[in-house]
């Protein structure tokens, strides 16, 4: 029975104990790295920023006030719209690819430019900030409601059934409970992401918050503010991640699982060629509709609110539209060259490190929970430390999006690891095998699923990371493109760039999920029933 | 409690077949009738659509050819009306409820008021005494299986399928559900298909024993079982018990050989 929640990627929390040395560990490391590199100016150290958060206390609690209200106005409308959503593809499961669709399309919209959008929408005050925030949400719950919705067993349903029952009692007694773990996973999820979304929009000239702050503590080159700031970011993500956690367990009554990568829903690019096509022709559609109805049903300002038509004059039949396609085709590689190193290292070295650890049982045991700890940190908003240590070159661009992309490749990839089933296990011990090749035998192929999942979440990370650095420090690429775009007011370009970025994510994202199907086709037949 | 009951049902299975999408045929065409109130046994090797059957019967599953009708009715009536109980090969107990839970859950969806008395007079006769507020996660295999069968019973189905009900329950317990049910369905009034694996328990608890070949199933033999009731666990040893347990073993090494063909005999 317990067959329901196996397809999920679940880790029961480490030893607490062990979490705690391996934390003391790196805060000593931290003070004495700071220390040592005092008269760089480079890095401030744990009880350095305890002091400056002690003096600035009030202004620190005030801007967290700001942020924390508008991350809990996003999370909740975010995470209803995720649920309402659901219901609807629930309801009418033939809308299910165009929904997950759509919502993927929107979950790609790049925050960059979507924040300067909106502020001239909403003019100044919280609007952006929570939309944001419930933009970077409502898409991680989604997927893992959709699947939880789904993931009863057939047993129960029949059972259901066979008392002469049908969809509603389905639904009432069988598959809302079944989704709650789902439910909790994609809302433990979306707490840090609330956050990020919240502090991307203050960034966007909001008048208080965090993210004010962080921009301020930039440009001045506040060395301690900045660290300060990222470290309270850090810590409010991780309670809001270990709260929701604890809720959790206290509603399930058992552990919560903790989920590595949104499972896979039925996205538009299914079985077939002919219904890949048709569905992802109903997304466009669907897409464009919603772009248009929405700007002629809230009767937004033309000036700013650009329509498709609009994108598609800036970018085909405009008299200059070769020179915007050139321009944007520019930004685009300068983006590129930086985004897919940075991505793939991060794949890269976060299988690696997986690997690596996998063969030293106690060294996973202190960093497995580190890293759980350490993927719910809005790692956008550590983005002004990166770039204070690593300067405002490529290195610094490519390294934030490898650190974004790591976390949740090593959490999922050690998850993976673990997944080796127990019995193939004993047969390889059996033979005696070593070690090493158990590890290429059974422990790799076992992880490979997880480290697609991850993979195929990462690339609208990866993209938001690379944005984000781009358009706060780097002055290159498409982020540095849309900043200025915002800051000239040149709508038609703006609205191009966000709608040319988003295509590509989702393209992206589909495009891991295809080979992803291959590989779990291979290597993990069950997941794809 | 029988007394204003409707009678129980008669079941005929005229023509009926399953193959499944991609060609595997489970069922060949099969003119099969349940008289009203018997309990028949369906006996076969696993795999050979056993549960496939049971599940047409059920009206989960469409037949690819034929049909079940229950009193002449086709067995979305008799679903509608919650007449039926099936106890499950897998227990399905929903594992967020206890014992209890999971009981009182199939009264309400089959719209019967709770008597908590009789809960536990049921969970007491399965054995569970002082189980029924656990959940099934912390029950034996063959606990669950047993809460199972006390949740297809606690409706007082007319029509009550029981799918490899003790596969996991220990011998003893057997026993004493193979003496205790019948009891209980025939004062009900109720007409009971079991699918079972073992032969002694096709011979203890039923009118009648249908042996299936392996699979694509096809009836090998039909073999009525006139003991007298009620039967204890001691009757198992007796001569006429012998003969007719010896009947279902020779007609399902025919249905073996049928099937395999002399080459096949390794
Ligand atoms: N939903 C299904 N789809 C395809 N094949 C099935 C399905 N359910 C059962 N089968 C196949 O039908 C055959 C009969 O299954 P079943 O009726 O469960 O056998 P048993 O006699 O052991 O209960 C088996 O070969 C099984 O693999
Ligand atoms: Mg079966």
């Amino acid at each position: 029975m317990m067959a329901a929640w196996r397809d999920l990627p679940v880790v029961r929390p480490g030893d607490g104990r062990v979490t705690l040395i391996g934390l003391l560990l790196l805060l000593l490391g931290w003070e004495a790295l700071a220390r040592s590199l005092a008269d760089t100016y480079l890095l401030a150290g744990p009880v350095q920023i305890l002091r400056y958060l002690m003096e600035e206390r009030a202004l620190m609690a005030r801007a967290l006030t700001a942020t924390l209200g508008n991350a809990l106005a996003g999370f909740v409308i975010g995470n209803l719209a995720a649920i309402l959503l659901a219901a609807v593809a629930l309801v009418w499961p033939r809308s299910q690819r165009i929904v997950t669709g759509v919502a993927l399309v929107v979950f790609c919209l790049p925050l960059v430019a979507t924040g300067p959008i909106l502020r001239v929408i909403f003019g100044p005050g919280d609007g952006p900030q929570i939309v944001l925030a419930a933009l970077a949400v409502y898409y991680t719950t989604l997927i893992p409601l959709l699947v939880g919705l789904r993931a009863a067993p057939s047993g129960w349903l029949d059972l259901i059934q066979s008392y002469g029952r049908g969809r509603l009692a389905t639904l009432v007694h069988v598959r809302l409970r079944v989704s709650l773990p789902y439910l909790f996973a994609g809302l433990q999820i979306a707490a840090p992401a609330a956050l990020l979304g919240a502090m991307v929009g203050e960034f966007t000239g909001a008048e208080r918050g965090l993210g004010v702050l962080t921009v301020r503590a930039m440009r001045g080159l506040e060395v301690e503010m900045t660290w300060a700031l990222a470290t309270v970011a850090t810590l409010v993500a991780v309670l809001a991640y270990l709260g929701i956690g604890g809720l959790a367990r206290m509603v399930l009554r058992d552990a919560p699982p903790i989920l590595l990568a949104p499972p896979r829903a039925s996205l538009p690019f299914g079985t077939g060629a002919l219904r890949r096509l048709g569905s992802a022709a109903g997304v466009l559609m669907a897409v464009l509709v919603l772009w248009w109805g929405g700007i002629a049903a809230l009767g937004l300002n033309p000036f700013f609110a650009k329509g498709p038509q609009d994108v598609l004059a800036t970018l085909i039949t405009d008299s200059d539209a070769a020179a915007t396609r050139s321009l944007l085709a520019q930004a685009m590689a300068e983006t590129l060259i930086l985004l897919l190193p940075g991505y793939l290292a991060g794949l890269a070295v976060g299988a690696g490190c997986a690997v690596l650890f996998s063969l030293m049982t106690v060294v996973a045991g202190v960093v497995m929970p580190l890293a759980i700890a350490l993927r719910s940190v809005p790692i956008v908003t550590t983005a002004p430390l990166v770039v204070l240590l690593l300067g405002r070159g490529a290195t610094g661009t490519i390294t934030l999006v490898a650190i974004m992309v790591f976390f949740p490749t090593l959490v999922a990839c050690l998850h993976g690891l673990r997944q080796a089933p127990g019995q193939v296990m004993d047969v390889f011990d059996s033979y005696g095998a070593s070690s090493m090749q158990r590890l290429i035998r059974v422990r790799i192929p076992a992880m490979l699923p997880a480290l697609f999942a991850a993979a195929r979440m990462a690339v609208p990370a990866a993209v938001l990371a690379v944005t984000v650095v781009e358009w706060l420090a780097t002055g290159l690429g498409i982020g540095t493109l849309m900043a200025r775009a915002a800051s000239v007011s040149d709508y038609n370009l703006l609205w191009s760039v966000v709608a040319l970025v988003a295509t590509l994510s989702a393209l992206g994202y589909a495009a891991v999920g295809a080979v992803e199907t291959r590989v779990l086709r291979r290597y993990a037949p069950e997941q794809l029933a | 409690m029988a007394a204003d009951r409707t009678p129980p049902p008669r079941i005929v299975c005229a023509g009926l077949a399953k193959t499944w999408e991609g060609g595997l045929a489970a069922l060949r065409p099969t003119n099969l009738t349940f008289e009203a109130g018997q309990t028949t046994a369906l006996v076969g090797p696993s795999g050979c659509g056993k549960s496939t059957l049971l599940r047409m019967i059920a009206g989960l599953e469409t037949p690819s050819a034929g049909t079940v009708l229950i009193d002449g009715q086709p067995p979305a009536q008799l679903l509608r009306a919650a007449g039926l109980s099936v106890a499950f090969q897998d227990p399905s107990l929903l594992p967020w409820r206890t014992v209890r839970g999971n009981i009182e859950l199939a009264l309400s969806l089959a719209r019967r008021p709770v008597d908590r008395q009789a809960i536990d007079d049921l969970i007491a006769m399965v054995g569970l005494a002082g189980f029924a507020d656990t959940r099934p996660a912390e029950l034996s295999g063959g606990m669950r299986q047993r809460a199972a069968i006390a949740r297809a019973l606690a409706t007082e189905p007319r029509l009550l399928l029981l799918d490899e009900p003790f596969g996991a329950v220990d011998e003893i317990t057997r026993q004493q559900l193979a003496e205790d049910l019948p009891g209980l369905w025939e004062a009900r009034g109720t007409t009971t298909i079991l699918v079972t694996h073992s032969v002694t328990e096709a011979v203890m608890l039923s009118d009648r024993v249908i042996v299936l070949s392996p699979r694509p199933a096809e009836v090998v033999a039909d073999i009525a079982i006139p003991l007298p009731r009620p039967r204890f666990a001691q009757d198992a040893r007796s001569a006429e018990f012998g003969q007719l347990a010896d009947q279902v073993v020779a007609a399902l090494s025919l249905g073996r050989a049928r099937h395999d063909g002399p080459l096949a005999a390794q």
